[in-house]
């Protein structure tokens, strides 16, 4: 994929499928470590760890309607590619943690992309689902929490259009900030 | 033309040849494979730098005619295996992707 935020909605998407109820992502922006690392943890239906081992097979998926599977594969790939690497950690009926880390200045990591549209498509599609959002670096932090923001609103729908949009300028200004800053 | 007869006139190293009956009907390329999901179509020929086993199950999904390995790189033993058992022709050549498309542009596939 060319954008890392794709790969995020990807793997929320898939919390989503899983029943989730509350999803956090992580992203640690680290320049003095040279690391990117994401982490997307749920609290969906959780998986076997016979259905971990195979996750990143691409000929191994849970749809019925094609018989391959390549998100978790592509990404994978896309980590090994810039000398990290993804591991997954998984309960059934508690949840899953998807950890995946990039060599920041790897010429071939592809950029982190819009990760505030990313965060507005997934409150967009999942109804029931909480959403706290969470960008390190090496100056500081931003917390994006979908609680916090539903408390503000007073009763007004977070997936009314003109609030997602907000969110994603939010989202967005708050990462240039603290990206500037390092 | 069919995959055996393209992949003769253009000189390329067959690694995997066990369906080359299908016909060629066009031509993607590309390395992102997100990207080749969505632009490459049913009995195209695939020329890409990319070996990962992920390939073959692009071409599967896709129902591509073949996958072109070019400058020259290493494909993984575990992606020759499964293009084997899905009937997945897979060829290589030293040459670049741009060379290809200018000698499959000569065979007359437009």
């Amino acid at each position: 994929m060319k954008e890392i935020s794709m790969h995020i909605l990807d793997i929320t998407m898939n919390s989503i499928k899983a029943d989730a109820t509350l999803v956090e992502i992580k992203i640690e922006d680290s320049i003095k470590n040279n690391w990117l690392k994401i982490t997307v943890t749920d609290n969906g239906r959780g998986m076997s760890e016979e259905v971990i081992e195979r996750v990143t097979n691409p000929f191994f998926t849970t749809r019925t309607t094609r018989k391959v599977g390549l998100g978790l594969p592509m990404l994978k790939e896309a980590c090994e590619r810039c000398g990290g690497y993804l591991k997954i950690e998984s309960e059934l009926g508690k949840g899953t943690k998807v950890f995946c880390c990039f060599e920041r200045d790897n010429i071939d990591r592809a950029p982190l992309g819009n990760v505030g549209e990313t965060i507005m498509t997934i409150i967009n599609s999942g109804n029931n689902v909480e959403l706290i959002y969470i960008h390190k670096t090496d100056e500081g932090e931003f917390v994006f929490d979908t609680k916090e923001v539903k408390k503000i609103l007073e009763g007004m729908d977070i997936n009314d259009m003109n609030v997602l949009l907000w969110i994603k300028e939010y989202i967005n200004e708050n990462i240039k900030n603290l990206v500037n800053n390092q | 033309m069919n995959c055996i007869e393209f992949a003769e006139k253009l000189h390329l190293t067959p690694l995997c040849e066990k369906d080359g009956e299908i016909e060629i009907e066009g031509v993607y390329i590309g390395d992102l494979l997100s990207i080749v999901m969505s632009k490459a179509k049913k009995n195209y020929a695939w020329i890409t730098i990319q070996t990962h086993i992920n390939i073959v199950a692009v071409a599967e999904l896709l129902e591509l005619a073949c996958i072109i390995v070019v400058e020259n790189m290493e494909v993984d033993d575990d992606t020759l295996l499964k293009a084997k058992e899905l009937k997945i022709p897979v060829f290589k050549t030293s040459e670049s992707a741009y060379q290809m498309a200018c000698r499959i542009y000569e065979l007359g596939i437009k």
